[in-house]
């Protein structure tokens, strides 16, 4: 059984962003406007925190990508009145659209605040629907959504080891922001396999989690900056 | 109402369909309708290059039933191997971008109102090629001017040779100015007048002057690639950055160090370490000595002694002078001169700032001989294209081309946008008649953008090609939609950090959503109407057939290979440097097939020490002392001192006095609207400022405890006025910003566009423009002062 997870390497990020606009295109994230996004009800499934510390001129700054952390045991998982909310066998961390009343208890209860809520019908002008990525389905208003770890391409992936008669490799699959990132500061795969790139990593002296200390045991790992 | 095209064709063109609108009023959006003309079929991921910035990545487009619907990074792509950024991916919205122009455009109503007519590209052909002819009979061809942007390859030789069989010397290159790398630093010691590829990927220590090298590179993916091979794709080896700049960027953020200075004041620190490198007598004395001139007192040909850097440097820039004016402490300085010059290989990169400015930065790199090494600056060389024919130029032509330039700039060496519109203006040594904008929005992209306006309305014929109703196109008397670059056939060629030379290609992953065309072809259909010389020097049917001919040259020139793994790279370097080429095609068919299957061409080896290509300048050596600049200088002036060929630091006119307006205005780019060109795509805008959470607006940074003292709160709104003009934007509290500097995002502020650009915050470019410099014509960087209040 795979154990899907996540390493940022933050010494090689350079907070370009680009896993926030491939996540958008690649999950056909609701477009929020102006008026909508200055009420704070933009919709990122990764998003880039910054972390500003101290006073000029002695500052130190952190810019951190933030996904689903996918944890071991998540809060949002436990509060959620109608079961919306599940981790499947690998760790994935999953919402049954259809489920969801659109309560919020998960928004609140996440401490990574990863999740957001619809509060508008998505809409796109008529010229670029076409352009929606057809392997993700589009969420309607009042319900919450969040980083799913790109799960329908594990999906897909899973049917093409399964047409080509082999097993599925840990390399089959991979998330779009991983995918996309220039400075190679995301790396992705399986934490069971002892010898994957991201235990290896996981593993490492710089290698830390965000808010170990409430016990949801995250699996995306950070390594920090400097040596 | 509905509308289709089927109606508008009975109705026999464009007027009647304007009037049946009501009015005459035209919304361009509303023309053709949307029409899906692509063929169902199954998923398909096609191979272009991404046209969203000057970059030249390499993406894979799938396609579905004829639908854009994603884009990823072509792995086989030399300049991204299979990554993105921001922008590439939103190249889907722009691709789709609802209020792309659909048809060409006509004007009715007056200039800057907006209210277009639809007319079919014949029509429009035809009143181009009419006023064309009419310039030509008058005997003043030369009144016509192309301004053009950010496009390179063929385009580009396609409008030079335009110009030249027409007769008119006018190319006037309008490039976004301040996201290109330094050049005429790069000139001023080099000789070189194209970009350097800065070797990141391999350097230890990086000294940025100001440099956006995290969030505004010309080639942004590639520089990330490299940034985090710096930092730790060598086991035990993690480089170190720091970032000399006025705020807390993402570079800033990103650095080991940042070192706060005033807008502007990069230069003279850079001449600061100088100083101090010369005086702990760490440069490099060998490639001194061997490769630079002028770095030593010298005794020119005429018996006339002259001032070497040394002494210069030595005379003018002690650390307390430079210490005192940038406020970075001596011991500081002192440190970060030997960490330059210890940690090797190191490398100075600047921005393009005043051009002595970024001699100074260069000379940084100069005298570590950092130059055409591993980790340093390198000259990359060229694609071998074939030539195109030669071309005869009739009588109307030589005297057309014989005229002097508009913007007074010397061959095409030297471009001043500037003076272009200043000399527009004051009609002096002449008014252009017709202005083609291919490529470029000069009514935004530049400081003082009210300027161009002016200009553009002296101009009785303006044509723009943008695809887009950007800020110029809407001053624009004829609008001629190109292609968007998913629809079209174009070559790209860049080249790489480490610099190899890259020849992308972009071909057409749909079928033209709407009925543009794409320029190139637009301008051989224009030289065949024009008859005589000038269709004789264009025989080709369309763009593609120019490409296919110009890379016979490519595939007759038996190096490189196209694209391929990174094991393949290795295998075919290794065979070169034995002698041979063994590439993965035969012919010339196997050759433009597989270009169009991998994405490209390239040659992945750098040739090292070929001093003729390096150092162009008349010594044929790193020029301290630019003797390149002299003698195109000597013509114009009389005796110069030496200081003003060495480089040497300009105290800036400052715009308003220091009590009137009280803070220097710094104006940044974001990764996302680098340009200004991205603002109509909402995946952009929805991260525009993600260290302050700010999207969709334009902000202006202010230090919290200035913020404090002026009674300005988090999230107010202020003005901010300049002697220009004034803005109306929201005050954010900083910590990264200065005291007395305030910083505002360039990239918003359209006043046309789209419906997610158009009337969204603030250009300030609107608040810069004074204090132009003599070399470039064009305003420098960080002179504005400002004051700030609330409203």
């Amino acid at each position: 059984m795979h154990k899907w997870g996540m390493v940022i390497d933050l010494d090689r990020c350079s907070g370009c962003q680009t896993c926030m606009a491939a996540c958008h295109a690649e999950n056909n994230i609701a477009i929020i406007g102006p008026e909508e996004s200055a009420m704070g009800r933009t919709i990122h499934w990764i998003e880039l925190l910054p972390f500003i510390e101290g006073e000029y001129p002695h500052i130190k700054a952190r810019l951190l990508p933030r996904p689903c952390m996918h944890c071991e045991h998540p809060a949002c998982i436990k509060v959620c009145p109608v079961g919306a909310t599940y981790a499947n066998e690998e760790g994935i961390v999953g919402i049954v659209y259809s489920r969801c009343i659109g309560c919020r208890y998960c928004t609140t209860a996440c401490p990574y605040t990863v999740r957001s809520f619809n509060w508008y019908k998505p809409q796109w002008p008529k010229e670029m629907q076409g352009s929606l990525n057809r392997d993700v389905s589009i969420r309607g208003k009042g319900v919450v959504e969040k980083c799913s770890f790109c799960h329908h391409r594990l999906l897909k992936a899973r049917e093409k080891a399964k047409v080509e008669k082999r097993e599925l490799l840990s390399e089959d699959y991979i998330p779009a922001c991983v995918q996309a990132c220039p400075s190679n500061a995301m790396y992705f795969g399986d934490l069971n396999d002892p010898f994957s790139t991201v235990s290896i990593l996981s593993r490492e002296r710089r290698a830390f989690k965000l808010l170990e200390d409430l016990g949801t045991e995250p699996k995306v790992i950070y390594l920090s900056e400097g040596m | 109402m509905k509308f289709n095209r089927r109606d508008f064709l009975k109705m026999g063109g464009g007027a009647g369909a304007a009037i049946a609108l009501g009015g005459g009023f035209w919304k361009w959006t509303q023309f053709p309708p949307v029409e899906r003309l692509n063929e169902p079929g199954i998923e398909r991921w096609i191979p272009t290059v991404c046209g969203q910035c000057t970059g030249g990545c390499g993406i894979l487009v799938r396609v579905i039933d004829g639908w854009a619907v994603n884009i990823a990074g072509n792995p086989l792509h030399p300049v991204n191997r299979g990554t993105l950024c921001p922008k590439g991916i939103a190249g889907l919205q722009g691709l789709y971008d609802p209020d792309r122009i659909r048809t060409p455009l006509k004007r009715i109503g007056n200039r800057g109102e907006g209210r277009y007519q639809p007319i079919t590209w014949e029509e429009a052909l035809h009143l181009v090629s009419e006023s064309l002819k009419d310039l030509r009979q008058k005997g003043e061809p030369h009144h016509l001017v192309v301004l053009g942007g950010r496009h390179r390859g063929l385009m580009r030789s396609l409008w030079d040779r335009f110009l030249k069989s027409f007769g008119s010397p006018n190319y006037i290159d309008n490039q976004f100015r301040w996201e290109e790398p330094p050049v005429e630093g790069l000139f001023l010691t080099q000789g070189i007048n194209s970009l350097p590829a800065y070797d990141i990927d391999n350097a230890q220590y990086i000294l940025s002057f100001g440099s956006g090298i995290l969030e505004s590179p010309w080639s942004p993916v590639q520089m990330l690639r490299g940034y985090g091979h710096f930092r730790r794709g060598r086991p035990g080896i993690r480089g170190r950055l720091v970032q000399i700049e006025s705020r807390l960027s993402f570079t800033g953020i990103k650095a080991d160090e940042w070192v706060p200075v005033q807008p502007g004041a990069e230069g003279i620190l850079a001449l600061g370490i100088a100083h101090m490198i010369i005086k702990e007598g760490l440069y490099h004395k060998e490639f001194i000595s061997g490769q630079t001139f002028g770095f030593e007192s010298w005794t020119g040909p005429d018996g006339r002694e002259h001032l070497g850097f040394k002494e210069f440097v030595l005379s003018e820039y002690e650390p307390t002078v430079v210490s005192k004016r940038t406020g970075v402490p001596i011991d500081q300085l002192i440190r970060l001169a030997r960490e330059f010059s210890s940690n090797q290989l190191s490398l100075a990169i600047g921005y393009r700032d005043r051009p002595f400015h970024q001699m100074a930065v260069a000379a940084l790199n100069g005298m570590m001989g950092n130059i055409d090494v591993s980790g340093g600056v390198l000259i990359p060389r060229s694609i071998p294209y074939q030539s195109l024919p030669p071309l005869k130029e009739d009588a109307i032509a030589q005297r057309g081309s014989s005229q002097k330039r508009i913007d007074e700039g010397k061959g095409n060496s030297v471009d001043h946008p500037y003076l272009f519109a200043g000399n527009t203006l004051s009609g002096k040594p002449y008014k252009p008649k017709v202005l083609f904008l291919y490529y470029t929005n000069p009514l935004f992209s530049n400081p003082d953008p009210g300027l161009f306006s002016r200009a553009l309305q002296e101009i009785p014929l303006v044509v723009s090609f943008s695809p887009y109703m950007d800020d110029s196109a809407r001053f624009s008397d004829l609008i001629l939609p190109d292609h968007t670059p998913l629809e079209r056939w174009q070559d790209d060629p860049v080249f790489l950090n480490n610099g190899f030379p890259v020849l992308g290609i972009r071909q057409p992953v749909i079928l033209p959503l709407y009925q543009t065309k794409a320029t190139g072809d637009f301008l051989l259909a224009l030289a065949r109407s024009l008859g005589g010389q000038i269709q004789k020097a264009f025989p080709w049917n369309d763009f593609k057939e120019v490409m296919m001919v110009s890379l016979k040259g490519v595939f007759e020139a038996k190096r490189g290979d196209t694209f391929g793994l990174q094991f393949d790279e290795a295998w075919t370097r290794l065979l070169q440097r034995g002698g041979w080429s063994v590439p993965s095609y035969k012919n010339f068919e196997e050759f433009s097939k597989l270009l169009l299957e991998k994405g490209g061409w390239w040659d992945p080896v750098y040739d090292f020490g070929e001093r003729d290509r390096v150092f162009r300048t008349p010594s044929r050596k790193f020029e301290f002392y630019s003797q390149g600049w002299e003698k195109a200088r000597s013509s114009s002036s009389g005796e110069e001192k030496d200081s003003s060929f060495l480089p040497h630091w300009e105290e800036s006119k400052e715009a308003g006095n220091e009590k009137e307006y009280p803070f220097h205005l710094h104006v940044f780019r974001t990764m996302s609207l680098t340009g200004g060109r991205n603002a109509n795509q909402p995946w952009l805008q929805a991260m525009a400022g993600q260290h302050l959470f700010e999207r969709w607006k334009t902000w202006v940074e202010i230090n919290p405890g200035t913020a404090k003292r002026m009674s300005i709160s988090d999230g107010d709104w202020v003005w901010v006025e300049s002697k220009r003009g004034k803005v109306r934007v929201k005050a954010r509290l900083y910590k990264g910003a200065m005291p007395d500097v305030v910083n505002i995002p360039f990239g918003q502020g359209h006043a046309s566009g789209g419906r997610w650009s158009k009337g969204i915050g603030e250009n300030p470019y609107r608040l810069i423009g004074d204090d132009l410099d003599p070399i470039t014509g064009y305003p420098t960087h960080g002179t504005t002062r400002v004051k700030v209040y609330k409203g």
